[in-house]
């Protein structure tokens, strides 16, 4: 079995990119170059807050997904075991 | 990366002009205010407006501050802003970016790590920069925004733009760094990391500093003046206790390979306090 990380709170990402840089230090490097995780901010109409949006490269899945879930503050992901047969 | 010289973009407003350049003697000013306050002497005649980060900023949690020192009438500021602006000047593989000089028209700043375009004012921000790579400061009114959000707390930099002409910046960064040794750093960064409960801040559900997981109140207004290590760093003011032990910041420092020393530290607020007296 091995482990797969997916989005399920989207909208309660508060853009602290820590998610990024985990997975960026897991392949021993420090930058946003080759991210497979991206952040991309949106100012939204008549709102005072800006709006996240996450976008994953399936490749995240051959890290450590649990320790990338583990490190969001705002629980936005989750991981998900499948047969990796 | 050149560990122990600061490396700064100059942008000349007037000319259009840009330069990138690597500053051996600037180490002992460590970053932020101490750097910005010494090019700030350096460039005076020029009216400076300097960004500069500290030499954890984009390492280590917490550290998620951008300092801006400028003249207000004569008065020098030195003020501090959130969000992912430090990381992006970080991964330019840049310490500072000093604005010198007026634009002779309203002009826009693309900057991609030492590279600058200068483009028209009526150009949407949103189409500058690399996505997920940069950060973008904005007008709203008159108020100056980094990522439409975080801001500081007087409204010092608005002005200052507003009077060299500038209606945007946009800086991206695409530089990555290794540390030699990548173990003890990742065990470093876990373990301050798992410090949130000597911050002075709560955890809450707005949009957070980037390296910083709280999320907290405090970090859309920014910060002004304050102690000039924790702003040299430029960790934020809230992560005081954990970036006051000096223990700390020597971990910090050895693991990325810098070779400042105790004295290094202890003679940055004479240091600051010379230049200052310099500057007027």
């Amino acid at each position: 079995m091995s482990k797969i990380l997916k989005i399920i709170k989207p909208d309660k990402c508060n853009g602290c990119e820590l998610c990024v840089l985990e997975a960026q230090r897991q392949l021993e490097t420090v930058g946003l170059e080759g991210a497979l995780i991206r952040v991309f901010r949106k100012k939204l109409e008549n709102s005072e807050y800006p709006q996240n949006h996450l976008e994953i490269d399936p490749r995240i899945n051959s890290l450590n997904p649990g320790k990338i879930k583990i490190i969001c503050p705002q629980e936005v992901f989750e991981t998900q075991e499948i047969d990796g047969n | 990366m050149e560990i122990n010289s600061k490396k700064v973009l100059l942008i000349d407003l007037a000319k259009q002009t840009f330069e990138a350049k690597s500053y051996s003697d600037l180490g002992k000013y460590v970053g932020g205010i101490g750097l910005g306050l010494k090019l700030y002497e350096t460039y005076l005649t020029t009216d400076p407006v300097i960004f500069s980060i500290g030499p954890l900023n984009g390492f280590f949690p917490f550290v998620s501050k951008t300092s801006i020192v400028l003249s207000d009438n004569g008065v020098i500021e030195d003020l501090y802003i959130g969000g992912n602006l430090s990381l992006r000047i970080r991964f330019s593989g840049l310490d500072s970016v000093v604005l010198c000089n007026k634009s002779p028209e309203p002009v826009v700043l693309d900057i991609t790590n030492t590279q600058v375009t200068f483009k028209p004012a009526s150009i949407d921000l949103d189409y500058l920069g690399l996505p997920g790579k940069r950060s973008l400061i904005s007008f709203e009114k008159e108020k100056v925004t980094v990522n439409d959000y975080f801001s500081t707390p007087d409204d010092f930099l608005g002005q200052k733009l507003a009077e060299k002409n500038i209606k945007g910046i946009s800086f991206t960064g695409t530089e990555v760094f290794k540390p030699n040794n990548f173990s003890a750093y990742e065990s470093l960064y876990q373990e301050l990391l798992s410090r949130t409960t000597g911050l002075r801040v709560e955890k809450g559900n707005y949009p957070s500093c980037s390296n910083c997981p709280m999320g907290c109140g405090k970090s859309k207004f920014g910060e002004i003046g304050g102690n000039v290590l924790i702003h040299s760093l430029v960790a934020c003011q809230y992560a005081d206790k954990v970036y006051s032990d000096i223990g700390v910041i020597f971990s910090c420092l050895n693991v990325l390979g810098y070779d400042y020393t105790h004295e290094d530290l202890e003679n940055l607020p004479k240091l600051i306090e010379n230049t200052l007296k310099q500057i007027s």
